[in-house]
């Protein structure tokens, strides 16, 4: 069996290829990611650490390079293949939460086994928004959610399909701190239950939850290190005084 | 399974959006009302020549003094003195198809009096086999008898409308009512018709003998038209043959020169009546379709600013495992759904309308099932073609260009 579930080796990012305007948002990244890891991916605004994230996720292809998940290559596969892979072995959080508007949270979480093979899909989606800690909350509109709860309902429509990885744009970025910590030890404990978590964020904070920090600066992977000492996340909201007013 | 949870997210999305799903809704409404009512007046009218024809007689052929057009319309303004009471004797006589014959000779308008009320009615001369040529006798008294038409006799059988008009519905047998200068005794009611299928009410009218009408009322010696039934309707084209060349004979019309008589027959009245309301029927369709037209371009075009709103929902949709086809499908059940709603909106709204115009109007206005589905089928379709180019679009959206909010 494969043991790693990310190997890309030499991925370029190049727009406008051809063109004197050419932008390199990636230049030569190489990583590899063994199930089970808790990945930071850090870097500053516009380092192309996103970009990384969108290709390993099967968001974006690469301009140049392979990326394998879980053994298969996807940089070369049509959209449709594309959109099957991140179906079934990915997911994904999004620093603006990204539901849907005017749809419940169940519905919001529903979502991707709308485009599965499986059945019950209300039945898992309940599971998968249990696992947050939402479960009162599933016919709430996100509207009606604070950005803590909405960003929950988030968590769970990327675990409803049990996908090998996850990964997370700034989660915390529209988060206020108490938010951000409950969100990252949610994805702490899913670590723990054997989900592998890629963590996108320039939030040195954020990034020391991590176990393994990688560093992104102008498109080429500048560290690359285990964090021998994570900081845990429910200590950290432990330690965050009781009236600090939620959003 | 796929199918259906994608065909449900179609139906939330457009609950989510309630005016512009109205607005989407708009333009079909229009126009599969114009088509519902356009259909309902063409059957309609389509069944009210049938009702003629099954009423006039599927046996039956009618001579018209005068040639030139042979379906019903006839040059009123100069009398024709062609035809003879001789030549409907002649027809009996010779023709063997022929089982029986009703001459006739009317006036249309005639001041008819009782005491000092009067009312304007059509005087029909008549021999006694109208009764039976056209299936009309009296309800009360007696119709016109051989012994009448013998007699000149001046007697007449009205219709309910004149016994209504001048009696006030009381007992009128027996009592006299002047028709131009002639008084006459009534000796029979007419057997009510009601509304002929082309508006007019067949129970205004007087009925004379027709010797009484040619030398007392009109003073001519000429008929206005003949009504024929034959033995079987089978013979009809045989029958309108032999009557025609008889006819010429009698008339001495030269090889060439055109009848100076019409013959209509059942099947020539269906016919022309079809093709007037076929070239009807197919303007006003034209009108009906260029409103669907209009409507689905609306709906097409509200669909792409909508897919342009949803860039987000649709790159979403794609990141968690939507395929092109997926999208495609929602769109196109979107469109599909819009239109054919507002068709069924259009269908009942048009059904309605019917009702009422033939309420209002008279118009007869037929309403089938084949309305309902004719409706149903083009409003789906209208969405089906105005959701291709949105659906396309939004399938065509990359996830990672769509999440960059």
């Amino acid at each position: 069996m494969n043991d790693f579930i990310v190997q890309a080796q030499g991925i370029q990012k190049i727009y406008n290829p051809e063109k004197t305007s050419e932008v390199a948002a990636v230049r030569d990244v190489s990583l590899d990611i063994r199930k089970g890891e808790f990945v930071g991916i850090m870097g500053a605004s516009g380092s192309g650490k996103s970009t990384v994230m969108n290709i390993l996720g099967c968001l974006d292809r690469p301009t140049s390079g392979t990326v394998l998940l879980d053994g298969m290559e996807v940089s070369s596969l049509p959209d449709d293949e594309l959109a099957k892979v991140r179906n079934k072995l990915i997911g994904f959080v999004f620093q603006s939460f990204n539901l849907l508007p005017r749809t419940t949270a169940l519905e919001n979480v529903e979502l991707p086994l709308v485009y599965s093979e499986r059945s019950n899909i209300g039945r898992l989606a309940r599971m998968a928004l249990e696992a947050v800690g939402l479960h009162q909350r599933d016919h709430h509109y996100p509207g009606e959610l604070s950005g803590g709860e909405q960003q929950r309902v988030a968590i769970a429509r990327a675990l409803v399909n049990e996908p090998e990885i996850i990964f997370a744009d700034e989660p915390t970025g529209n988060l206020d701190s108490r938010s951000s910590y409950e969100v990252i030890a949610l994805f702490q404990k899913l670590n723990r239950q054997g989900k592998t978590i890629v963590l996108v964020t320039h939030d040195p904070d954020i990034a020391e939850h991590a176990r393994r920090i990688i560093r992104i600066s102008d498109g080429r992977v500048v560290e690359d290190r285990v964090n021998e000492n994570p900081k845990n996340a429910e200590e950290e909201l432990r330690k965050l005084p009781d009236k600090e007013a939620k959003e | 399974m796929k199918t259906l949870r994608i065909t449900k997210s179609a139906f939330k999305s457009l609950g989510r959006n309630k005016l512009r799903t109205f607005l989407m809704m708009i333009g079909v409404i229009i126009g599969i009302i114009a088509l519902t009512m356009v259909v309902s007046a063409g059957l309609g009218a389509r069944q009210k020549v049938m009702e003629r024809v099954r009423k006039f007689g599927l046996d039956s052929l009618m001579i018209r003094a005068g040639g030139g057009q042979t379906m019903g319309v006839q040059s009123s303004g100069q009398p024709t003195a062609t035809l003879k009471l001789e030549d409907a004797e002649a027809i009996k006589r010779e023709i063997r198809e022929v089982a029986d014959i009703s001459p006739q000779l009317h006036r249309p308008q005639m001041e008819v009096k009782y005491s000092d009320k009067s009312t304007t009615t059509m005087v029909l001369g008549a021999m006694p086999s109208f009764a039976t040529v056209w299936d009309w006798g009296a309800a009360k008294g007696d119709f016109i008898s051989d012994e009448d038409v013998a007699n000149v006799a001046r007697v007449c059988v009205i219709g309910p409308t004149i016994q209504k008009d001048l009696f006030s519905g009381a007992n009128s047998i027996g009592e006299m009512i002047r028709v131009g200068n002639v008084q006459f005794e009534i000796k029979g009611i007419l057997v009510a018709k009601g509304t002929s299928p082309s508006g007019g009410d067949m129970d205004n009218r007087v009925m004379i003998p027709m010797t009484t009408m040619m030398r007392r009322v009109a003073n001519i010696d000429y008929i206005t038209n003949i009504k024929i039934r034959l033995k079987t309707a089978k013979d009809m084209d045989k029958a309108v043959g032999s009557i025609q060349a008889l006819l010429r004979e009698r008339h001495q019309i030269s090889p060439g020169v055109p009848d100076d008589f019409s013959i209509s027959t059942p099947t020539e009245v269906t016919e022309t009546a079809e093709k007037v309301a076929g070239t009807f029927n197919l303007f006003l369709i034209l009108v009906a379709g260029i409103s669907l037209i209009a409507g689905g371009v609306v709906v097409s075009n509200l669909m792409l600013i909508s897919v342009g709103e949803r860039r987000n929902e649709i790159g979403l949709r794609k990141a968690v495992g939507a395929r092109k086809n997926d999208i495609t499908f929602q769109f196109l059940i979107e469109a599909t759904a819009v239109t054919l709603t507002g068709g069924i909106i259009g269908i009942a709204l048009g059904v309605a309308g019917s009702k009422i115009l033939e309420a209002v109007t008279k118009t007869p206005m037929d309403v089938s099932w084949e309305i309902v589905v004719l409706g149903a089928v083009f409003s789906s379709l209208v969405g089906l073609i105005a959701g291709i180019q949105p659906a396309r679009r939004a399938a065509s959206i990359q996830p990672i260009e769509a999440l960059k909010a």
